[in-house]
């Protein structure tokens, strides 16, 4: 039985020394002249503002948190709109039971407020 | 209902103080003392008629048995025997003494005050009739709960390190038991494939001597602490000098009284071989007489008058494990009638201690002095309850110590003469400071003008002076009612000495799993 | 009603309580945000009673669910588990209760807190009644993540902060440990079902025995994170201690009755093939945290921490009946965790009651002659401590019997001893509290004068403290039911090995 382990191994293994030997040349090679600008976090050709550890709102999070559970939402029901007619009444009532779940949530979510912006 | 021909009267007095208890913590502060007197005095009036009623050779009576946790076999089982009798007797008569003796001494929450002590009682009464193991270990933990309140709120300055000590050293040895109790349960359930707590199912066990001697070891720590035996003394002194008078009464009329009727009524029948293994007795034996005369030292330099009968104590109840551990008829009847006599003599001295602590708060020595010239009538009680602690011959310290003497001295007649010096020890630690107390110079002028003994305090000290002169001259109908239960025990104990379970091939009882485990460790 | 677990309909029946609870702790939410008027209020008396409610409703589909029995699929319809699921409930409500007065106090009174509490509670069931490892891990996870934020409910200290981040981490790396355990055991033996596993390693396993005893290992040393389990246990006092108080009861209640209930049916029953080299481990688990757990309680100057020790402690002694592993065992635990969130409750709930304002006051000298100014509280917290103590008289005693029984009956006596011997440790500090709060004197007459015990928090104290004197003057039917519902757990392993060495 661990037997039919041994190609995830060898897979493991290739990957790992793919990833060593690409990093350890580049590594060993390249040239390596730092400058104050160039060890500058990169912000999309802007110059940095202020350090990496800034408090942000909290609707950043909650918005993240409402995008995840959509996020989650979409992978379970895509697959399941795919296999529909295969799973039946039984599927359709699971789906339903979940998206009521999330109906619930986000009824919740819109009275707390965490929809609007302000 | 035949009321002292069944198991009521022993239901009675066990749970009749408890309700009291609970009157006593609703009812108004001042009547909480007022009811608590009237719980006593109907107790004591309940059971006294057990002296004539009580049947020497009927053995174990009032008995009751019935299922409590049945799944478990564990019953309400009571009884009453002559050795039991005479610690009920004593229990129900110092109650209301004791109620009496606090009348002016307890002077802040009294209505817990009384409910504790009430409370107390329910517990030792429980202690000395229970037939069942599991509710004897019930009643002798719980009474540790009202003792424990007792020294540690209404006691002196170090109340709460005495009680801690108390409770600790008493719950260590009667957890032990516990495991042994729970040992003999399984041992019982296992040959018998019944589950029960019954006293009388574990008297039959076979046991290996090594068992035996192991569970012995667990019951007779219990009980060493709680008489206290020699070196497990030492909670002792602190619990009596910080207890408030009624607790120091109660602790060296009963509660000590357990341990000894510990011994008696379980370690040495469930265990005789063990129990009476030579050198289990030496052992024993040897610690009661060292007990005897290292106490007696130590009491004779006592400065604290609470402390110095404190020490006596532990002398006393090393004459009674030297009764017990001699075996024979004269050792334990000895050794019951000390137990009495000294329910009867340590709480007239504590008494009149507490009396003395009421005019002068002072339990020191020095303090006094001259006291015959001031007190004349609390001066002569000291110093008759001085020479009944003594053993003065007519007083019932006297016999006691005497039969014991002569049991111990059939079997270890070398450590009977030693411990024949203690009463001389006795002489000893008690004359001086009676003499520095009652007869010397009335130097101080505190002591001129406290007044003599009210009333309600000769109606505490008078009936203690009567019975210690009755037994001491007259022991016979205490002998007789305990004669047969004494020598049925030595005729059981000696019958079960000789029967020891062969030692049986442990691991091959077990299941493999178990001997598995064992092998690995 | 039968279920044999064919169609997903008998998964409704057999989760009945679970989607009670479920339903209802939704419609809270969207009652709670619904009666607000602004989004900044307090939540209405009402939500807590509803909340209540819930609970109430799922106990009545749990005595439904007494007559159901279900055999074969991923939930286990047994006496175990309906037992487990009141205790968990009784833990519930009596959080619950404690915790009315206590959010107003500190201002949080928020209907989240109850709806949460809810869904934990929904995860503890599921946790108690998963029959699959997977089923577990996610029933644990709910309700990781549930108290999770309860525990750092209170934002505006920032000591319940720190809690519920060391509690988070500590948990999602218990968590790890034991999804890896649950990973290696289904590489091992190519299932996750817990009978199944039973079945396989009872025949032998024979591929891998390394791979199974390495996610049994795991598995072992999850769990004792989540039942505290020294040395696995340093989250705790702090967690506990940073924690609303009514989680605080609730954690050491609830959560811990439910990752023990999982424990037991995980090891005894399903590695029940495996007992011999696991119960080593559990065995030197048990007596370290029975010793461990009462020496440092003896140090603890605070009476939250010390319960949070005590708890500790308590999970030593549970872990004796699970070393037992056998019947009377397996009923003892059962009885244990009944007695243990009664008194437990009932301690954290006088800890509440003992506060001003919103300021607890838990250290000892708080609670200095208490005894005397608040006789009925302090008689209360007596009762709790001297059951927690096992001191006869009380329910505590009669449950630390129970489980000195079973490991007797196990063969286990030096592990009773040690018990013994434990208890004896504990007495030092439950009888400290005993002794500040009658033998000191209070600073002054008025110290403890209009302390604001809430009349639920009052009933809930009430309930406690006479079931734990009940349990021990009548403890026959409570203890009919714990052997009744552990009967099935061991039929199985007692045909295959002869398992249970008890009478």
């Amino acid at each position: 039985m661990i037997e039919s382990y041994l190609p995830i191994l060898i897979l493991l293994a290739i990957s790992v020394v793919n990833a060593v030997v690409i990093l350890g040349l580049t590594y060993l090679v390249s040239p390596y002249r730092p400058t104050s600008v160039k060890s500058a976090p990169y912000e999309s050709g802007m110059p940095g503002l202020g350090g990496t550890r800034d408090r942000f709102s909290v609707k950043f999070y909650v918005v993240a948190i409402l995008f995840i559970v959509f996020d989650v939402e979409t992978v379970f029901l895509v697959p399941w709109a795919v296999a529909m007619r295969d799973l039946g009444w039984e599927g359709f009532a699971a789906a339903m039971i979940f998206i009521f779940i999330l109906t619930v949530g986000l009824i919740y979510e819109w009275k707390k407020g965490a929809l609007e912006w302000d | 209902m035949d009321f002292y021909g069944s198991h009521w009267v022993l239901t009675f007095l066990i749970f009749f103080p408890l309700a009291g208890a609970v009157v006593a913590a609703l009812v108004p502060e001042r009547l909480a003392r007022s009811v608590a007197l009237g719980v006593g005095v109907i107790e004591l009036l309940v059971a006294l008629p057990l002296f004539w009623t009580f049947d020497p050779a009927a053995g174990m009576q009032n008995r009751i048995d019935v299922p409590w946790m049945a799944d478990w076999g564990i019953g309400y089982r009571l009884g009453l025997d002559g050795i039991s009798l005479f610690m009920v007797l004593l229990t129900a008569f110092l109650l209301p003494l004791t109620v009496l003796g606090s009348w002016s001494y307890i002077r802040d929450r009294q209505r817990a005050f009384y409910a504790m002590l009430l409370g107390l009682t329910t517990g030792v009464v429980g202690v000395f009739v229970a037939l069942d193991m599991f509710l004897f270990y019930v009643f002798w933990e719980i009474m540790l709960i009202p003792m424990y309140f007792l020294v540690g709120v209404w006691g002196g300055k170090e109340r709460i390190y005495a009680a801690v000590k108390f409770f600790l050293y008493t719950a260590f040895g009667s957890l032990l038991m516990l495991v042994a109790i729970l040992y003999l349960y399984f041992k019982a359930q296992g040959l018998t494939g019944e589950a029960t707590f019954a006293y009388e199912a574990f008297l039959a066990l076979p046991l290996t001597f090594t068992e035996q001697a192991l569970l012995f070891a667990g019951f007779a720590l219990a009980f060493a602490i709680k008489v206290p035996i020699f070196p497990f003394h030492t909670w002792l002194p602190h619990a009596h000098v910080q207890a408030p008078t009624a607790g120091s009464v109660v602790l060296a009329g009963v509660l000590l009284k357990m341990g000894t009727y510990g011994f008696l009524r379980f370690a040495l029948p469930l265990f005789p071989a063990a129990a009476l293994n030579e050198t289990t007795v030496l052992i024993f034996m040897s610690l009661a007489v060292i007990g005897i005369v290292y106490t007696a030292m130590v009491a004779a330099v006592q400065p604290n008058a609470k402390r110095l009968v404190a020490y006596t104590s532990v002398a006393h109840l090393g004459f009674a494990i030297l009764g017990i551990f001699a075996f024979n008829l004269q050792g334990i009847q000895g050794a019951l009638l000390l137990m009495i006599a000294h329910g009867l003599s340590t709480p007239m001295l504590f008494f009149l201690l507490g009396m003395m602590y009421e005019r002068r708060h002072t339990y020191e020595i020095a303090d006094y002095g001259g006291l015959a010239a001031s007190v004349p009538i609390l001066s002569a009680m000291l110093v008759f309850a001085a020479l009944a602690t003594i053993g003065l011959p007519g007083t019932s310290g006297f016999v006691s110590e005497f039969l014991v003497l002569l049991g111990a001295f059939q079997t270890h007649p070398y450590l009977a003469l030693i411990a024949a010096t203690g009463v001389i020890f006795a002489a000893y630690y008690m004359l001086p400071p009676l003499q520095r107390i009652v007869f010397n110079a009335l130097d101080r002028k505190e002591n001129r003008v406290i007044p003599d003994l009210n009333r309600r305090e000769l109606t505490i000290l008078v009936p203690l002076v009567a019975l210690i002169i009755w037994i001491g001259v007259y022991p016979r109908p205490v002998l007789d009612r305990m004669e047969p239960a004494v020598s049925q025990l030595i005729h059981q104990v000696e019958g079960g000495r000789m029967v020891v379970a062969p030692p049986t091939d442990h691991a091959a009882e077990r299941p493999p799993v178990a001997a598995a485990d064992e092998e690995r460790r | 009603m039968e279920l044999d677990f064919q169609t997903s309909v008998d998964y409704f029946w057999a989760l009945l309580p679970e989607i009670v609870l479920s339903l209802w702790a939704m419609g809270v939410l969207l009652a709670d945000v619904f009666q607000k008027g602004s989004r900044s209020e307090a939540s209405r008396p009402a939500i807590a009673w509803l909340a209540l409610a819930g609970i109430a409703a799922a106990a009545v589909a749990n005595v439904w669910l007494m007559t159901v029995t279900g055999t074969g699929g991923m939930i286990a319809v047994d006496g175990f588990r309906i037992f487990a699921n009141f205790i968990l409930l009784l833990a519930a409500a009596l959080a619950i209760l404690v915790s009315m007065g206590y959010l107003d106090r500190h201002a949080m009174n928020r209907g989240e807190f109850y709806v949460l509490l809810m869904f934990a509670v929904v995860g503890m069931m599921i946790l108690a009644s998963a029959q699959d490892l997977i089923l577990l891990f996610v029933g644990l996870e709910l309700m990781s993540v549930a108290i999770y934020v309860l525990v750092g409910f209170n934002r505006r200290d920032p000591r319940s902060g720190e809690a519920a981040l060391k509690y988070f981490l500590l948990g999602a790396f218990a968590s790890a440990f034991l999804l890896y355990g649950i990973a290696l055991v289904f590489g091992a033996t190519g299932t996750t079902d817990l009978a199944l596993l039973a079945e396989t390693i009872g025949t032998g396993v024979q591929d891998a025995p390394l791979l199974l005893m390495m996610g049994v290992g795991l598995l072992a040393v999850g769990f004792a994170f989540k039942v505290a389990a020294m040395p696995f246990h340093v989250w705790t006092p702090d967690a506990y201690d940073g924690a609303p108080t009514p989680i605080t009861a609730l954690m050491a209640t609830g959560v811990k009755a439910a990752a023990f209930a999982a424990l037991l049916r995980v090891f005894a029953v399903s590695f029940g093939g495996l007992h011999e080299t696991w119960v080593v481990a559990f065995w030197w688990l048990a007596a370290l945290t029975m010793i461990g757990a009462n020496l440092v309680a003896l140090t603890q100057g605070s009476v939250k921490r010390m319960l949070a020790y005590s708890s500790i402690a308590h999970a030593g002694y549970v872990l004796v009946a699970v070393v037992a592993a056998n019947a009377v065992g397996a009923a003892a635990f059962l009885f244990y965790l009944l007695v243990y969130t009664l008194m437990t409750a009932g301690a954290f709930g006088i800890v509440i009651a003992n506060a001003r304002g919103d300021r607890e006051r838990v250290s000892l000298e708080d609670y200095a002659g208490l005894g005397w100014q608040q006789p009925v509280m302090a008689a209360a917290f007596a009762i709790f401590l001297l059951s927690l103590a096992g001191f006869p008289l009380t329910g505590g005693f009669i449950g630390k019997l129970y489980i000195l029984r079973a490991a007797l009956a196990a063969d286990q006596v030096p592990l009773a001893v040690i018990l013994v011997m434990a208890s004896l440790i504990s007495y030092f500090y439950y009888l400290r509290v005993v002794i500040v709060m009658y033998m000191r004197p209070a600073p002054a007459a008025d110290t403890h004068a209009g302390l604001t015990a809430s009349r639920p928090l009052q009933v809930a104290v009430g309930v406690a403290a006479i079931g734990v004197i009940l349990l021990f003057f009548a403890p026959a039917m409570v203890l009919d039911a714990a052997q009744g519902s552990v009967a099935g757990l061991f039929i199985a392993q007692e045909a295959l090995f002869g398992l249970s060495r008890g009478p």
